[in-house]
């Protein structure tokens, strides 16, 4: 059983599922990638994710979709969003419904560690 | 006496240009007794056709030269007219004996004779020259909707920045990896060369969006002009006719006369038609136990504005959804973006209109917008109007 902290990623963007899961281990974490909202909740790894890194806009169940069904869930896992669209609007808005961060895409890998270390001081 | 041969020959001389202006303008005309189902033809239109002017014309002659494709709607077409007066347009093809095609746009009105016996007079034009330049301008237009299925520049700001930022953060990630595998003890360096192809392919996809991207800056500003609504629906119509045939959608428009001509842009408002068309024809793709119907229509809706509605027969709308229809992003599509509506939204609005949906009684859905239409006052308003809409566009 491994103590690693579980950092898992929704995105449907398949090069962030290749690419972010690969510096996460860099990082020292353990790490899943999902294509969708709905493939993470039917997987078995909601109640071991110390942390979730989810895509604002996807087809289907969007990112802030899968956020209140989290809550609704009361599976209280820290999300750190990201996001290719650069508005302002929405950040204050997803971090007023309890994100811990909204990264806009291309991040820098400071900001993505700075981000996932708040995460897993809060969880 | 005299003046009744003057006014004979007069009338008979008036009537022959008015035939010879039909036939430089391509139209034919007909009449249609519906009780009967005589019809009579102009020799124009057995021009058009390409039929001996000798033959009699009915409903299985004109059926042998449609378009095989063009047929369920064109059934439809004469089953509604059977049952209802009204006036009807349709666009449809031909498929001629040397396999080449016309398309011909047909205009009829809907009357009751003397002996109240329905009767339509129409008009059928041969517009296969315009719908090739069409089609050519169609093949151009479309490569710059699959980038974005419409544009307005904030929109198209934003599908930049999406489009663009998916590799870069797909490059900078990869790049982030690569130096932590080099520089670990001992370097990960196959994990590096991954790293590094994915980067390579990251930097081609980002200048394959550029170079899609190049032909959106090539694009006139939105210009503001006094447009028929009508006409324009018309072009999209003609643009997307194929690939509705292709979806296997019958299409329906009904027109309204004398709509009032409204101020905007063009292209702007018939990227909205079309995108609302193409929705329409999302919805339906799915459907297999009921016809796909789409009706297009317009009307000036009494309050100084003109109405377009596209109504759908395909899976409808869920009531909890409705709200968030409009949102940018949201999406139920697998390859949408979700900005389509959004978009569509704010050209509308800043037309001075509204965009809405509404769930139909049966199945399906229907999309609206109005737009105000422009007045004797605003329309002599002339330079100063203009001026302030493109201010607004």
């Amino acid at each position: 059983m491994s103590t690693r902290p579980l950092i898992s990623v929704v995105d449907d963007d398949e090069s962030v599922r290749e690419s972010l899961p690969d510096l996460l281990k860099e990082f020292g974490f353990d790490t899943q990638a999902f294509a969708s909202a709905a493939d993470f909740l039917s997987s078995d790894w909601v109640g071991r994710t110390n942390c979730l890194i989810l895509d604002v806009a996807m087809p289907g169940m969007t990112g802030p979709d899968l956020q209140r069904e989290l809550t609704l869930r009361r599976q209280e896992i820290p999300i750190v969003f990201i996001t290719a669209h650069r508005d302002d609007h929405v950040r204050p808005r997803l971090l007023e419904q309890g994100a811990v961060e909204c990264l806009f895409k291309p991040f820098t890998e400071t900001d993505l560690l700075a981000a996932l270390n708040t995460a897993l001081r809060v969880s | 006496m005299q003046d009744v041969r003057d006014n004979t020959a007069d009338l008979l001389e008036r009537l022959k240009r008015a035939e010879e202006a039909l036939h430089l303008s391509r139209i034919g005309s007909f009449s249609w007794r519906v009780a009967t189902d005589e019809i009579t033809w102009s020799e124009q239109l057995y021009r058009i056709f390409e039929f001996d002017p000798q033959l009699t014309v009915t409903i299985e002659l004109i059926g042998s030269r449609v378009h095989p494709e063009d047929i369920p709607s064109l059934n439809d077409i004469i089953d509604r007219a059977r049952n209802a007066v009204g006036d009807f347009q349709f666009e449809h093809r031909l498929l001629m004996p040397d396999q080449s095609v016309k398309y011909l746009h047909l205009t009829a009105h809907g009357t009751r004779n003397e002996d109240s016996e329905l009767e339509y007079i129409g008009a059928v034009q041969d517009v296969t020259r315009r719908q090739s330049s069409e089609e050519a301008l169609g093949k151009a237009r479309s490569e710059l909707a699959h980038v974005a299925r419409v544009m307005s520049l904030g929109a198209l700001t934003a599908s930049i920045a999406h489009e663009v930022n998916q590799p870069l953060s797909g490059i900078i990630t990869n790049a982030s990896t690569c130096m932590r595998m080099l520089e670990a003890d001992p370097p990960n360096i196959d994990g590096a060369r991954e790293t590094v192809r994915r980067t390579i392919r990251d930097g081609h996809r980002a200048a394959d969006v550029i170079t899609r991207l190049r032909a959106l800056f090539s694009r006139k500003e939105a210009v503001t002009e006094q447009l028929d609504l009508n006409e324009a629906t018309r072009e999209v119509i003609a643009l997307s006719l194929s690939e509705l045939q292709a979806n296997r959608i019958i299409l329906r428009a009904e027109l309204a006369n004398d709509l009032p001509h409204v101020t905007g842009d063009r292209v702007q408002l018939q990227q909205v038609i079309l995108n609302l068309l193409r929705n329409a024809s999302d919805a339906m793709s799915s459907v297999d136990n009921r016809p796909r119907q789409l009706l297009i229509r317009t009307k000036s809706d009494g309050n100084g504005a003109v109405r377009l509605s596209v109504h759908d027969t395909g899976v409808g709308l869920e009531a909890e959804s409705i709200p968030k229809l409009f949102d940018a992003f949201y999406t139920t599509k697998s390859n949408g973006m979700g900005i389509g509506l959004s978009v569509s939204r704010s050209i509308i609005e800043k037309h001075q209109g509204s965009l809405w949906a509404t769930p139909n009684d049966g199945p399906g859905a229907t999309f609206s917008f109005s737009i105000p239409h422009v007045t004797d006052a605003s329309a002599n308003a002339g330079a100063n109007h203009e001026r302030a809409a493109r201010q607004a566009l």
